[in-house]
């Protein structure tokens, strides 16, 4: 398998209120790389403020890198050309119900990146819509509705269809399933594995519910302010924690692979 | 002897379409040092239901129950202020998002000691003050925290969420309640917090044998900590039983899917497996379906389910289902026999 995204010595920092001949900066990001392959999911842990939140910012172009480069495919990633890269890295928020505008339709929802991105007449549009719909599990006529007339895991299923209507290569999960109730959560589990394999994606997932990373991911990266821990195949690092922060997080979900 | 005893309660809402039953006959009860789970998904009542306990529902809510006993007292024939003294001196609540709970404006010590009552402190008057001090700093010693001077001089905003949490239960113990009700005190917290948090709520239980409401919407985070668990769906009872009954034995097809679909219970199944889950999602408060309001989803579901079970004991696991998940068929029978003859 060929590598999709490739991630090299990545690093960021903001620089700090201080004096001209003392400057000083916070390193949120020490220098980090990682490749990921196509059908494959990335998970990230860690506790908050070990950067995990900026390392998907980077990802998805909302900060550029302060140093260190980007590769789809072997192409360099642009810091400011969003274009090419919104096609083919989306991304998941955690709250579906705050990140979906409450004033739109779903089809005018939908439509935003497709009329953005793509040459597609007004027929052929609401087709894709309308296609994409029936792929994340809703009715081809719920484009007419609008956000608040759908429960939570509808909306989340919505955010879904918003990412992958582009047909991207890469999906971002920002703690996407945390706020889900345990049945929804499942479906949406289903769901997103399903897509994985219709689709060739590649995942990106960021939680700290251990019993989802082990259940949905190939490789973990453990994070601890900004700095890679420790990585490898998930079961192996959870059969086998090395680094006192992944022992920790372990302990404290009473988490124990055999 | 049960501290609280509740015995089919409903709550109902008023709305301009006429009253909707949002709570429908719900039994609970609470033993002395008892560390109870009460699971639901949103909209299952389970904060509705706590908040009916505290008696902090306004005058859209509709509270009826066939019983509603707080150590024999009976609550419902109880005048508002007479309840709610009864209350805040036995009963204490912590709430979920702790930073928006606690003043944004005030020290932390000084909430703390607003807490503290009077009547607690012993001594002239001009001894007061030392002693409201020093019960601050006990109390929150107590709750784990070890820097008390920080933590006094502080806003709200300068801590950590676990850190607020922690506050807020020494405020709820600051009146040493007979029964802490946790609503979701851990939503949004980061899991090494939680355990924190989790761990102090069982300390409490153990050393100070306080009785401990622990109200969640997810299982598995519950079932390393409490003794016994009450499961709701959708404002109707499922099944209520101890830990090990409720997560080995689940006999209500919505707790066995629960179980099934957690991904920490389930961790030989292998990676990118397809997870058990049910069909279709929780209905909304204006379209809830007639009796059992699993009914839809259910994989189980026949024509009798179109009315609302009523509540099976077997040995103690009660679960309100038509067609409860028996293992042994043989058994099935016998037992059925005997809980007809019993309710008879």
């Amino acid at each position: 398998m060929s590598v999709l995204l490739d991630v090299k010595e990545i690093t960021k920092s903001f620089k700090l209120k201080g004096h001209w001949y003392h400057k000083r900066k916070f390193t949120a990001l020490s220098p980090l790389s990682f490749a990921i392959e196509a059908k494959k999911t990335l998970a990230i842990v860690g506790e908050t403020g070990s950067g995990k939140s900026t390392l998907a910012k980077i990802l998805v172009g909302a900060e550029s890198p302060t140093t260190g480069k980007i590769y789809l495919n072997g192409q360099l990633l642009q810091n400011q050309r969003f274009k090419q890269r919104c096609q083919h890295i989306r991304m998941i928020f955690q709250d579906s119900g705050t990140t979906l505008n409450p004033s739109l339709t779903i089809q005018e929802l939908l439509d935003e990146p497709l009329i953005l991105n793509t040459e597609l007449n007004e027929k052929q549009r609401q087709q894709l819509i309308r296609t994409t719909l029936q792929k994340v599990g809703l009715l081809g006529d719920h484009m007419n509705f609008y956000p608040h007339m759908f429960s939570g895991g509808q909306k989340q299923r919505i955010s879904l269809a918003r990412a992958i209507i582009l047909q991207p290569q890469v999906i971002i999960l920002d703690e996407a399933l945390a706020a889900l109730d345990p049945s929804l959560r499942s479906q949406m589990i289903n769901l997103l594995l399903d897509l994985q394999q219709q689709m060739g994606l590649a995942y990106i997932l960021i939680s700290h519910n251990l019993g989802i990373v082990r259940h949905f991911s190939d490789d973990v990266m453990v994070m601890s302010h900004g700095e890679v821990v420790e990585s490898g195949k998930t079961i192996e690092v959870m059969r086998n924690p090395q680094h006192k922060v992944t022992q920790k997080l372990m302990m404290s979900q009473n988490f124990q692979l055999k | 002897m049960n501290l609280l005893d509740i015995r089919n309660l409903s709550i109902e809402l008023d709305t301009p379409n006429g009253r909707v039953l949002a709570v429908d006959k719900v039994s609970l009860s609470i033993k002395e040092g008892e560390f109870r789970g009460l699971v639901g998904e949103s909209g299952s009542g389970k904060s509705l239901l706590a908040q009916a306990i505290i008696g902090v529902l306004n005058d859209k809510w509709h509270v009826h129950a066939d019983r509603f006993h707080w150590r024999g007292i009976d609550l419902l024939r109880l005048t508002i202020d007479e309840r709610r003294a009864l209350l805040c001196r036995d009963i204490a609540m912590i709430f979920q998002e702790p930073m928006s709970c606690l003043d944004p404006t005030t020290l932390i010590g000084e909430q703390l000691s607003e807490a503290i009552d009077s009547s607690q402190l012993s001594g002239h008057f001009w001894q007061r003050k030392k002693q409201r001090k020093e019960a601050v700093v006990k109390l929150l010693h107590k709750v784990g925290i070890k820097k008390h001077s920080q933590c006094i001089n502080s806003y709200p905003h300068q801590l950590t969420e676990a850190i607020c949490q922690r506050v807020m239960i020494a405020i709820a113990l600051a009146g040493r309640p007979i029964l802490l009700i946790a609503d979701e005190p851990t939503a949004a917290m980061e899991s090494t917090n939680q355990g924190q948090i989790f761990r102090l709520l069982a300390n409490l239980n153990q050393l100070k044998n306080m009785s401990i409401l622990l109200i969640s919407h997810d299982l598995e985070n519950l079932t390393h900590w409490t003794s016994t668990i009450t499961v709701m769906y959708s404002g109707q009872f499922v099944e209520a039983g101890s830990t090990e009954q409720i997560f080995n034995k689940p006999m209500h097809p919505y707790t066995r899917a629960l179980v099934d679909s957690s991904t920490k219970a389930n961790l030989q199944l292998p990676t990118k497996s397809r997870l058990m889950t049910l069909p279709g999602s929780i209905p909304i408060l204006q379209h809830l379906p007639i009796g059992c309001r699993l009914g839809p989803r259910c994989p189980r579901a026949q024509q009798t389910c179109v009315e609302a079970p009523k509540v099976s004991n077997f040995h103690g696991h009660k679960v309100s289902c038509h067609f409860p998940l028996i293992r042994e068929t043989a058994k099935k029978h016998s037992v059925k026999h005997e809980v007809v003859k019993g309710t008879i």
